[in-house]
């Protein structure tokens, strides 16, 4: 062959792999820029930013939305938090659903829907994981993005040997560096994601939030599932949570103490580090299950896969499964549930600082009427007070 | 035709007999001041310390109390809360001062090796533990409530550490209540039986605030 064939055989090979480099690039591109509006409700009063409290995350994409619904009657305070992890969504649904229906009777409510914004724009394609995920409602089926456990290494590279705890300095997987549920709590001159979890820390100490609920999804086959886990200080309360959800709206719950000897989760250094109590909230997602067939929207949405269903056969897993898998819409209202009844116990507890909501629908109501039923059309929203997440 | 009429009428009193339901053992009148604890360190001594105070009914705890802690009385000796041991003294100090001998005990039945583990303790001297304050109870006189709330997920095959917590404690209690969820193969049921001491049963954990509101 000539020089001048190899030379464009070359450039040939090179321009094919490029464009099959495109062809997978464009999709990720997408959806690292992609937008999901938020049609922030009546009860939103402002909306502020999590680089309010820690300035150097403004202008990067782990600096996120802190929405800010405050009651006509002052009281209580809570933060509730969803994507922490962004490839469990039941909990960015969640925080959806507040954002667009909540009102705050008494007290102050603050939600921050994509905590960890930088996963919600990380994916995970080489585990065959969909791009997003849609949610039918009455106005059209309305779009999310799937993302991944951990911050995108765009923005926080590179990852150490091993991730060594601030400040107790446990020695950690070198991927949590990356992860905001062992962060906390973080320091205002760490890598990204411990500026992000700090920052949550100032907010939880500068506004005196009363309760902290971090929403999580966790495997069937993980026993620390369809829980609450609590430390001591927030133990009690978790605990009459669980026995009412149970009793009076039949889900199963139990609650997870809050191991002192492993940190950097929100359920332990939240307490130990402001006077907040926090909740750490598990709803099972099949989805994340290594066992299961393809991991496609549809297992997302409903969790019904026959390899767990033999797997719950052979008393496998650690929830009651059966072949009607387990619906977004059963996770979604197990948060909103057990969210509420928290606060509910705490306002019980706490009268003099009550947290009291209205217009949020609990299990029953998401079971029955489905998530898609709650969320507003952003076309007939003011352009103006539109959110994006 | 007479004798056969004899055997069926008899067969026919026998198989009555058998399904009339037995009588329950009333349930016992418990009295503060009240001790609450745990065999085997699961979180359901929390749910037994929720249940009393829905009900109203003022406690001290201790997770892991020694038979001198119990000897002391209220306030358990003046011990506090340090990592991997936990009191909360709640009994009112003007109807029983320090110092006042507990009448009744709850312990709420669990295993949790995460939380024999955060106390130091392994199944074997958790076990041994319980076992030794059983016998200062049964000495002092002091109604034993054994509480089993955790369902089925808190049991286990024979020998498991769940097992061998209801083991411990339950052929011991002077009441047992549990869930039903708790009962499902009968086990408590048959200990009852046994032991002729009441069995409460209730659909949830919920349900016990009725139970003890009714007891104290």
């Amino acid at each position: 062959m000539t020089d001048r064939r190899i030379g464009a055989l070359k450039i040939a090979l090179a321009a094919a792999a490029a464009a099959i480099a495109a062809l997978g690039a464009v999709p990720l591109y997408r959806h690292r820029h992609d937008r999901v509006p938020i049609v922030p409700g009546p009860g939103v009063t402002s909306v502020l930013r999590l680089s309010d409290y820690v300035p150097s995350l403004k202008g990067s994409m782990a600096d996120t939305d802190v929405f800010v619904l405050a009651g006509a009657k002052p009281g209580g305070k809570a933060l509730i938090m969803a994507n922490t992890h962004a490839n469990e969504p039941a909990g960015l649904l969640t925080a959806f659903l507040l954002v667009e229906n909540a009102v705050v009777e008494e007290g102050t409510l603050y939600v921050i829907p994509t905590f960890n914004a930088s996963a919600g724009r990380n994916t995970k394609p080489g585990d065959g994981y969909p791009l997003y995920f849609s949610i039918p409602t009455s106005w059209g089926a309305k779009r999310f993005r799937l993302g991944n456990r951990d911050a995108s290494p765009l923005e926080q590279w590179p990852d150490p040997d091993v991730y060594i705890h601030y400040p107790e300095r446990q020695m950690l997987s070198y991927l949590d560096v990356r992860n905001t549920n062992r962060t906390w709590p973080g320091r205002p001159d760490g890598p990204l994601m411990e500026r992000v979890t700090y920052a949550a820390m100032e907010l939880l100490r500068r506004e005196k939030i009363d309760v902290a609920i971090d929403m999580h999804g966790a495997e069937t086959m993980f026993p620390v599932t369809n829980c609450i886990v609590a430390p001591t200080k927030s133990s009690k309360i978790a605990t009459l949570v669980s026995m009412t959800v149970k009793a009076m709206e039949g889900f199963d719950n139990h609650v997870e103490p809050s191991p002192g000897n492993f940190r950097g989760l929100s359920h332990r250094e939240i307490g130990d580090f402001a006077d907040t109590m926090p909740f750490l909230l598990e709803a099972p997602i099949p989805f994340l299950d290594q066992p299961t067939g393809p991991k496609t929207e549809k297992l997302l949405l409903d969790g019904r896969d026959p390899f767990l269903l033999g797997l719950a056969r052979a008393h496998k897993l650690f929830v009651p499964y059966d072949a009607a898998g387990w619906p977004m819409d059963k996770r979604v209202g197990q948060h909103c549930s057990v969210s509420l009844e928290i606060l509910r116990q705490f306002t019980k507890k706490y009268p003099e600082k009550a947290i009291r909501l209205s217009a949020v629908p609990r299990y029953a109501e998401l079971v029955a009427n489905g998530t898609g039923r709650y969320l507003h059309d952003p076309a007939q929203a003011d352009p103006k007070a539109l959110r994006y997440e | 035709m007479r004798k056969f009429a004899i055997v069926c009428l008899a067969a026919a009193l026998a198989a009555a007999l058998s399904a009339a339901p037995q009588a329950q053992a009333p349930l016992p009148k418990a009295s503060l001041p009240v001790l609450t604890t745990s065999a085997g360190q699961s979180n359901d001594a929390n749910t037994v310390n929720a249940v009393l105070e829905e009900a109203g009914i003022k406690y001290d705890y201790c997770d892991v109390p020694t038979v001198e802690m119990l000897a002391a009385g209220v306030g358990l000796a003046g011990k506090q809360s340090a990592a991997g041991f936990h009191v909360e003294i709640n009994s009112d100090p003007a109807k029983f001062p320090k110092g006042t001998a507990y009448k009744t005990v709850i312990i709420a039945i669990g295993a949790s090796l995460k939380g024999m583990g955060a106390s130091g303790l392994t199944t074997d001297s958790e076990e041994a533990r319980v076992k030794k304050l059983i016998e200062a109870c049964k000495k002092s006189k002091i109604l034993l409530v054994g509480v089993h709330a955790g369902g089925e997920a808190a049991r286990g095959p024979a020998g498991s550490d769940n097992e061998r917590m209801i083991d411990a404690v339950a052929p011991f209690a002077d009441v047992l209540v549990v869930t039903k969820d708790s009962d499902k193969d009968g086990r408590f049921t048959k200990i009852a039986a046994r032991t002729k001491a009441p069995l409460v049963k209730v659909d949830f954990a919920l349900g016990m605030v009725d139970v003890l509101k009714k007891m104290f």
